[in-house]
Order: structure tokens, then C-alpha cells, then sequence
């Protein structure tokens, strides 16, 4: 037994028994009555007291039963709650996971954040009526769905509110948020909130969180304010059945660009081996149909709790449409023909824009070698010298805010000029902020590289040999691919929608007297030009060859818009249209993207007026709930089952109540007393 | 004069009910020695028309009242004895403590009623009628009044008595047995509401070995009481104070106290040969008189 307001009770009982005890201390006021004679009344209350073995604790009997109704519905006053599970004290802070593998709908119909919500819910029935709490739904990002609050009906509303969405799940900035709402509370005084408590004042927070223990980000959590005890997990949901496209790239063929290939990555992640059939689409018409056969995963792998670790051999299968004949530009579609778990996996989407030769600037004031190569792609090549390309109008550069070059290659030439667009500079760099050469370096040897990169595939590094290169400073987000002793000999970098590879040293250098020389024999290999042709096809990635990169829901994108736009609208895979002022620039930042699927943008650009939001989350995909979560080094606390609710017990005290003053009505019309 | 009394008497007794009383005449079940001669038989042997008995002749015996025929007969001398006629001595004690006023038809009229009817009934068969009021000892008296003119007088006496002070019948019988030495029919009228004790007032009664009536009359609030609350009780003779809370268990206890007291009254005139009468003043007047006092044998 517990109670949720234990004050109600003492006041209740305060302001009423004393003043009982003291009305039967008072005598009695009779009205006056007169009759003829005494002597038989008199007899007849001597003869019921005499008769009544039990007169005298009568009168006491009316004062004992009020006294025990008052103190009984007093204590009906302090909510007395039948202690099935310990009330939740002081500040309570309630995490709901909202990412897509919540949108699992298990056997009893319904959803996994349906039962999440309802369970959170119970745990906001049993706090006590003085303890507070603050609800943070979270997926890729966390909101305050309600801060802090002791109104339990307004905190199961907002608890209702919250959305489905199809995002991956990230506990760290929930947590942090709920740091820092902490942080900014003061219990017990009237100004609550009004002032910063100091850090020893904040009452310990209770934490639950009501999650399927995907989480991508738990052991990574680093706790300032919150004890690790306090967190309690509710793990939601018991299906693991699910088969989910985890990658998926679509590119046209080198020889023929009006032939498609596509592949996507299917994973299963279930416990059961599947066959399923995959369906591509190309601008809504099925095309080609593939059956696949993934194995069940392994044991090992369902027990190794949230971090993504190496699939089974069989359980991940690429499907591979090859030969698909697409001449236009429009929306690639693989859908599974799957009844799983999560559906939001079960799609996935690129966008192909129509084929079209890249277009290349090559800045220099004359450099063969890279002539050479470049002149055996298959792109469409501009050339220009370095004053050249100062000097022209921005008529010829630009389209726009952006170069009107798909990629511009900078050979020995800095500039500041650099329009939204996709540089290579060798042996030179970017005028921004961040970048800087420091003297010349030589006679070192190259260190390191990073041969995952999609721009050394197939490059044999270890073959390459430079005489001199620039001591490179570069900003930290700055990407290395390439390293000598002492700093980046090629680094990759992006900055306001512009991309910069930049290579620190030139291929070919001038003596004293003004000669050329070659840097490096390099140029003479096959592995530069398979590593041009890699270094252009990366930078104009996107552009028309290969599909373009989608974005993982509730990730902001920038897109470009037509000149003399005000607004554009954007039409959501749901159908909803959302207007988005321009403000003037020729972009816009869309970040309500927390749904799979394509996105339209009207008016948009050509090319990049639809952009696609996938999933590819392997930890949403893996839905089976984590049966334990593990938060910095520390596991959490998990709820065994669902929670109970305590159950209120003053409904019966009431009843019992009213059934006290129906005995101290019948002993009142019996009570006979002088 | 004569108006005021007849507006009197017609407050007490109406013409036509009286006119009923004229074929009544009191009985008494002891027969009583009287001052006077009298219209009544007495067990005294006397003169009247009544035959008695027979007794040898001694001398001095008044040869009148030989019997010549027994003598002719057997030759020996008998006297015929004759019954004594004596008048009736008729009192009534009428209680008028204050407790009397009381109810509605109220117990105060009715109480005069009987006593105007029994006193008119005994004024017109020639008794000798006596009227007392008591409440705490005697408190104004008519007596010995005889003969059918004087009942003017009695039922100014009534009409002017009034309710006042506590009814202790002990001081009013003790009283009334040393004024009054001679037997008849004393008719007591009360509530018999007595703080201290009616037996021992009853006894000085018994002691003059008077033919003893005693009539209890009680007002329907006191047989049932309309009363409910929490009360401060107030007795109309002495002020007592009795502080009840009165519910249906109280009032069944009160109804039941008065049968048992009603019922040891009755059962202690019975055992003692007086005739006990309860009234409630529901009851029509007329009938206790005419009806329920014949029955009793008080009234032939």
C-alpha cells in the first residue's frame, strides 16, 4: 500500500476530527418541551439503559464509528494505491523510441509503439501525485513531446501524440536533451524552472525507456548527470522476422549508357530461412523479377545484441538486374515481395538521371599527361588556363549558383573562384578557409591509404612514387585517402554543397629554368588513369551515370531550385505537399524526410527535382528486440514483462465509507442517551 | 345570576344528556349508614316498608311492629323487622393538579364532566353530595350538599375551580379520610401521575372503608406521544427536567412503562375492592357515563 498524496491525508484529518471530538465535548442544545408529566419518561430512559447492556458504549459507539469514517475517508483522500509496484518518485524522465523497427506490428495486431505508448502511459499512473516528469520521443533526432510536468492526464496526451516515424534510432541526444532538462529544474520551490539549481540540487531522475533495444548509439552514451541504476528498460515487441534491402546502387554501363544495372543488398534477418521474389521498377513499370533464397541467421549473430556485426554467410544475398534498358531519367524501385515484420525496409528507391556525357574543365596551362588520360574517357573535356579561367564571364562558369562543369580539374592553379561544384586540384588548392601548404615536402615516402575508398579501387598505391608534394593543412573534417610521413598527400573534402579532392602534389614540376619535369612516373601507369577515370566518376557521382545518393530518413537535404522561385513545394511519399520558401536563395534544406520513399519537388531543377529517402539501417532491421541494453559500459535494468499498474484502493474505501454511515445511521436511530 | 349558572351547567352537562341522567340513580355495593333518614336502605333495622327479618318479642319492643298473624298462628310473639332507609353519601375527588390541563379533547373538562354528571345524578336521587379538589392536599370543597336545587351551586363550584399545583393524592386522601368519617361512594378522578405514592393515598381511603371508585383519565398525547428529537422534557407540576432523545425504541419503552402502569394500578384497586376505570378523553363522556359506570355498577 502506498500513497499518492500522503499530505491530503493529514490536512483532511486536521481540519475535521478535532472539530468532531470537540462538537461531543459541547452539550447537546434540546429544544424545551413541556408535558404533564416526567415520571414515565424518565422511567422508560432508565429502563433502556438498564435493558442495554451495551448503553454506555452506545454513546461512545456514534463517536468511535465518525471518528473511524472521517479517518477512513481521509485516508481515501491520500490516494492509497494497492502496492503492486513501487511508486515513481521525485523527477521522472520517460524515453520513447520512435524509429522505424517500432512500427513492427506483433501478433496482438498492434504496433510496438502503440504498446510502448501504452506502457508509458502505466508507468506515468504510477507515479506519485509530487513526482514530475518530462516525455523525449526519439529516432535519428529527440523531441520534447512534454517537459516537465505533474499533470498525468496532459502527460498521457502528449504520450499519445507521438508519431511513427521511419528513422533510425540514436539515444544519445535524447539523453542529453533529458541532461539538460534536468539540469534546469529546481524541486521544491515555487519558482520552479524559474532558475538554474546547481548541480548538486537536482533530485536523481528516474529514466525509463521503452525501446526494442535497437539502438545504434547505447554503448556509445556517455552519461553526465544520470546514474546508470536508474535507467529501466521496458524491451517492446518479440517478432524477429524480417527481410530488409540494406544497400542499393543503380548504374548505367560504360559502354552503354542507355543500359542500366541494378543491385541491391538483401538481408535477412530473421531466425527462419525465406524465399522471396525481388521486383524492380523503373518509373512504376515492373521490369524484371528475381527469386532469392536467404538462410536464417545465425545464432550467434541474434545474440550479439545491437552492434551490427558480420551477417551469415546465405543470410545476405545481392540481387543484381542486369541488362535493363532505361534510356530516360526517373525513379528505380526494388521491392520485396516479403510479409515480414517491418515493411519500411521492404522497398528502396534511387534516382537515375537521363544518360548524358560528364562534362569536364581541365584548368592548365598545358599538362599531357593529364590531356591524355582524360582524352580517353568517355566525357565531354573543356580546357582553359588558369588566367583563362579567372578572367571569363560567369556566364561560362556557372549555371546558376553551380559550375556549369561536372567536375573541374585545377592542374598547379589556386583560386578562390569556386562556384557550388566538384573540384580536383593537383598540386594546388582551394582559397577556403581551413586550407593552407606549408613548404615543400620531398624524399618521403608515402605512408598509408585507404584502398576501401571508391576512388583508389582497383589502384595499386604502393606503386606510386613522388619526388616533392606540399605540406597539406586541412580542415578536420577533412577525409585523408592518401598519407606521407608527415601530412595528407591526397584528402578529400566537402564544403557548402562543393566538393575537393585535392592532391598535394603535381605531376609535373618547373625547374630554375622554367623546364618541366615529371613529379612522379605515376602518370605513366595504368593505375592513374584507372584512378582518374575513379576520381571523376566519384566527384560527379550523382550526376548521371549512377543513381543518385539517397538520404536516410530525417536527414536534411539541400536542393537546388529554379532562379525566381519564391516557394516550392514538396510532395511527401504520404501524399501531403509541404511549402518551403525559397528566402531568395537558389536552394533550399528539406529535413522532413523522416518517411521512405520519393520525394517530388515542384518546381525543382531537372535532374534533381525527385530525391529518395531509404532506410538501409541494419540495426532497424534486425527487429528482434535486444534482450538487453547496454549503456557506456554499464547494462541497464530491464523490466521483466509488461508494466503493472498499482491499482487504486480508494474506490474501496469510499464503499467502505458509505457503509460506515449506514451502521452509525442505524446505531444514531437507536442511540438513546441523557 | 341564574343565566351565567346555566351557561355553566351547559358547559358541563347539556340539557339533553341530563335528561338521560334522570333515569340513573348511584348504587352502592355496601349499603351505608347515614346521618339522615333517607331514600336508601340501610342494613340498619328501622323504619321503612322493607321487610327484614323476624325476632322474638322482649319487652319494650314497640307492639306495632308485632306480627299478629304468626301469633294467631303459633300463639308466640314475633317482631317484623324493617330495613332502615338511609341517604347516600356520594364524594368525589377531582384531581386538579396541573398535569390536568392537559391534551386535546383535554383531561381537565372531561375530569368535571364526570364529577357535574355522578354530583347530578346524587342531587336528584336526594344524596348527600360532596366535591373536592386536590392537588397537593385538598384544595376547595362542596359538601354534603342535598337536594336537586343546589346543582347550580356545584357546577359554579366546578366552573370556578382551577388547575394548579402538584397532585399528591396521599396529603389529599389523608385529608379528605378525617373530614369525611362517614361511608359512601367516594369517586376519585385523576391521572394518577403521582411522584409520590397513590397507593398510600388510596389507602387512607381504604381505611374509611368507603365504596371506592377510582377513574383514570389520560389525553391521547400522554397514551401517544406525537413527540420526536432531541428534547428537554419539562414537567408542568414541579419543573422537573428529563433530557431525551426520542426514537421509535424510546417511545415503544414509554408506551409500554404506561401499560405496566396503568395495569398495577388496575391490579391494586382490584385486589383492594375498588373498582378501577380507565379513560381515554377520546372516549365520548357520555359513554363512561352512561355506559361503562353502569357496567361498573356504579350507576343503575
Amino acid at each position: 500500500m502506498s500513497f499518492l498524496s500522503p499530505t491530503a491525508i493529514a490536512i483532511a484529518a486536521g481540519l475535521t476530527i478535532p472539530p468532531l471530538v470537540a462538537l461531543y465535548f459541547l452539550k447537546l442544545k434540546r429544544s424545551i418541551r413541556p408535558v404533564p408529566s416526567t415520571l414515565l419518561w424518565k422511567r422508560s430512559v432508565e429502563d433502556l439503559q438498564v435493558n442495554s447492556p451495551f448503553q454506555r458504549l452506545r454513546s461512545s459507539l456514534l463517536l468511535l464509528l465518525q471518528l473511524l469514517i472521517l479517518i477512513v475517508a481521509a485516508v481515501a483522500l491520500g490516494k492509497p494505491m494497492l502496492q503492486t509496484v513501487q511508486t515513481h518518485e521525485g523527477t521522472i524522465i520517460i524515453l520513447v523510441d520512435q524509429s522505424a523497427s517500432m512500427g513492427v506490428v506483433e501478433a496482438d495486431g498492434r504496433s510496438r509503439l502503440a504498446t510502448a505508448k501504452e506502457q508509458a502511459k502505466m508507468c506515468v499512473d504510477n507515479m506519485s501525485d509530487d513526482a514530475r516528469a518530462m516525455v523525449i520521443a526519439f529516432c535519428d533526432r529527440a523531441t520534447v513531446v512534454s517537459s516537465f510536468d505533474t499533470d498525468k492526464r496532459a502527460l498521457k496526451r502528449k504520450i499519445d501524440s507521438i508519431e511513427q516515424t521511419q528513422s533510425r534510432s540514436s539515444l544519445t541526444e535524447a539523453v542529453s536533451l533529458a541532461e539538460a532538462y534536468t539540469q534546469n529544474i529546481m524541486i521544491g520551490t515555487e519558482e520552479a524552472g524559474s532558475e538554474i539549481a546547481p548541480e548538486s540540487a537536482a533530485p536523481p531522475a528516474s529514466v525509463f525507456l521503452f525501446t526494442d533495444g535497437r539502438l545504434e548509439d547505447a554503448d556509445r552514451v556517455a552519461l553526465q548527470r544520470f546514474d546508470v541504476d536508474r535507467f529501466q528498460m521496458t524491451p517492446i515487441g518479440a517478432r524477429s522476422d524480417n527481410v530488409g534491402i540494406v544497400a542499393m546502387d543503380a548504374r548505367r554501363n560504360y559502354e552503354q549508357p542507355e543500359v542500366l544495372e541494378v543491385a541491391a543488398t538483401v538481408r535477412n534477418f530473421g531466425s527462419e530461412p525465406v524465399r522471396l521474389d525481388a521486383v524492380l521498377y523503373v518509373d512504376g513499370h515492373s521490369v524484371d523479377v528475381q527469386s532469392i533464397q536467404l538462410d536464417a541467421v545465425g545464432a550467434g549473430e541474434i545474440e550479439s545484441g545491437s552492434e551490427s556485426t558480420e551477417p551469415a554467410v546465405g543470410s545476405v544475398w545481392v540481387v543484381a538486374f542486369d541488362e535493363v534498358e532505361f534510356g530516360g531519367g526517373g525513379v528505380v524501385e526494388v521491392v520485396l515481395r516479403v510479409d515480414d515484420a517491418l515493411s519500411a525496409d521492404d522497398r528502396a528507391w534511387t534516382i537515375i538521371e537521363a544518360p548524358r556525357h560528364l562534362r569536364v574543365l581541365l584548368v592548365t596551362d598545358g599538362n599531357l599527361f593529364l590531356e591524355d588520360v582524360l582524352s580517353t574517357l568517355p566525357l565531354e573535356l573543356v580546357k582553359m588556363t588558369g588566367d583563362q579561367y579567372e578572367k571569363d564571364d560567369d556566364e561560362v562558369l556557372m549555371e546558376g549558383q553551380r559550375s556549369a562543369f561536372d567536375v573541374v580539374i585545377m592542374d598547379r592553379h589556386s583560386t578562390r573562384r569556386l562556384p557550388q561544384g566538384n573540384y580536383f586540384f593537383f598540386g594546388a588548392l582551394p582559397r577556403i578557409e581551413g586550407v593552407a601548404a606549408g613548404e615543400m615536402i620531398d624524399n618521403q615516402v608515402i605512408f598509408n591509404w585507404d584502398d576501401t575508398h571508391p576512388i583508389l579501387r582497383h589502384v595499386a598505391v604502393e606503386t606510386l612514387y613522388v619526388y616533392e608534394w606540399l605540406d597539406l593543412k586541412l580542415p578536420p573534417e577533412a577525409v585523408s585517402l592518401v598519407d606521407g610521413e608527415t601530412s595528407p598527400v591526397l584528402a578529400y573534402l566537402t564544403r557548402d554543397a562543393s566538393q575537393f579532392l585535392i592532391s598535394a602534389f603535381a605531376l609535373l614540376t618547373e625547374d630554375e629554368f622554367g623546364n618541366l619535369l615529371m613529379n612522379t612516373y605515376w602518370v605513366t601507369s595504368v593505375d592513374f588513369v584507372v584512378f582518374m577515370q575513379n576520381a571523376v566518376q566519384y566527384l560527379a557521382a550523382n550526376v548521371a551515370t549512377t543513381g543518385k545518393k539517397s538520404v536516410s530518413p530525417g536527414e536534411p537535404v539541400t536542393l537546388p531550385i529554379p532562379k525566381k522561385v519564391d516557394d516550392v513545394k514538396i510532395l511527401r511519399p504520404d501524399g501531403v505537399e509541404d511549402q518551403v520558401p525559397s528566402a531568395g536563395y537558389q536552394t533550399i534544406h528539406y529535413a522532413r524526410t523522416r518517411q521512405v520513399g520519393t520525394y517530388r519537388v515542384e518546381p525543382g531543377v531537372p535532374g534533381d527535382d525527385v530525391f529518395a529517402v531509404n532506410l538501409f539501417n541494419t540495426v532497424e532491421g534486425q527487429v528482434e528486440p535486444a534482450p538487453r541494453l547496454t549503456i557506456g559500459a554499464d547494462s541497464v535494468e530491464t523490466q521483466a514483462g509488461s508494466i503493472e499498474v498499482n491499482q487504486p484502493f480508494w474506490p474501496y474505501l469510499l464503499l467502505a465509507v458509505l457503509a460506515l454511515l449506514l451502521v452509525e445511521w442505524v446505531v444514531y436511530n437507536h442511540r438513546i442517551f441523557i | 345570576m341564574a343565566v351565567v349558572n346555566r351557561t355553566k351547567l351547559d358547559e358541563l352537562l347539556d340539557p339533553a344528556f341530563m335528561n338521560k341522567l334522570d333515569q340513573l340513580a348511584l348504587v352502592s355495593r355496601k349499603i351505608f349508614a347515614g346521618k339522615m333518614r333517607g331514600e336508601r336502605l340501610t342494613k340498619r333495622r328501622g323504619e321503612s316498608v322493607e321487610f327484614a327479618d323476624y325476632r322474638s318479642y322482649v319487652v319494650g319492643d314497640d307492639l306495632r311492629f308485632l306480627d299478629w298473624n304468626i301469633y294467631a298462628r303459633l300463639d308466640q310473639l314475633f317482631v317484623k323487622l324493617f330495613l332502615q332507609e338511609e341517604d347516600l353519601h356520594v364524594s368525589v375527588l377531582l384531581d386538579i393538579s396541573k398535569s390536568m390541563d392537559w391534551g386535546e379533547p383535554g383531561k381537565w373538562l372531561y375530569a368535571r364532566r364526570i364529577a357535574a354528571a355522578i354530583a347530578y345524578i346524587g342531587l336528584i336521587n336526594f344524596d348527600r353530595v360532596s366535591l373536592y379538589g386536590y392537588a397537593n392536599g385538598l384544595r376547595g370543597q362542596i359538601a354534603g350538599v342535598r337536594g336537586r336545587h343546589l346543582m347550580f351551586k356545584l357546577i359554579e363550584f366546578l366552573t370556578d375551580l382551577t388547575c394548579e399545583g402538584v397532585s399528591n393524592l396521599p396529603e389529599a386522601g389523608k385529608q379528605f379520610a378525617i373530614r369525611h368519617p362517614q361511608p359512601g361512594i367516594v369517586l376519585v378522578l385523576s391521572d394518577f401521575f403521582e411522584k409520590a405514592s397513590y397507593e398510600e393515598g388510596m389507602r387512607y381511603l381504604l381505611g374509611r372503608n368507603y365504596d371506592l371508585y377510582a377513574v383514570q383519565i389520560l389525553s391521547p398525547e400522554e397514551i401517544d406521544p406525537r413527540i420526536v428529537g432531541d428534547l428537554r422534557l419539562t414537567d408542568v407540576e414541579d419543573d422537573d427536567v428529563a433530557e431525551v432523545t426520542v426514537s421509535r425504541a424510546l417511545l415503544n419503552r414509554y408506551k409500554q412503562n404506561l401499560q405496566a402502569y396503568c395495569e398495577r394500578l388496575r391490579e391494586y384497586c382490584t385486589r383492594r375492592g375498588i373498582s378501577y376505570l380507565f379513560t381515554s378523553t377520546e372516549v365520548p363522556f357520555d359513554q363512561i357515563v352512561l355506559s361503562y359506570f353502569r357496567r361498573r355498577g356504579l350507576l343503575k
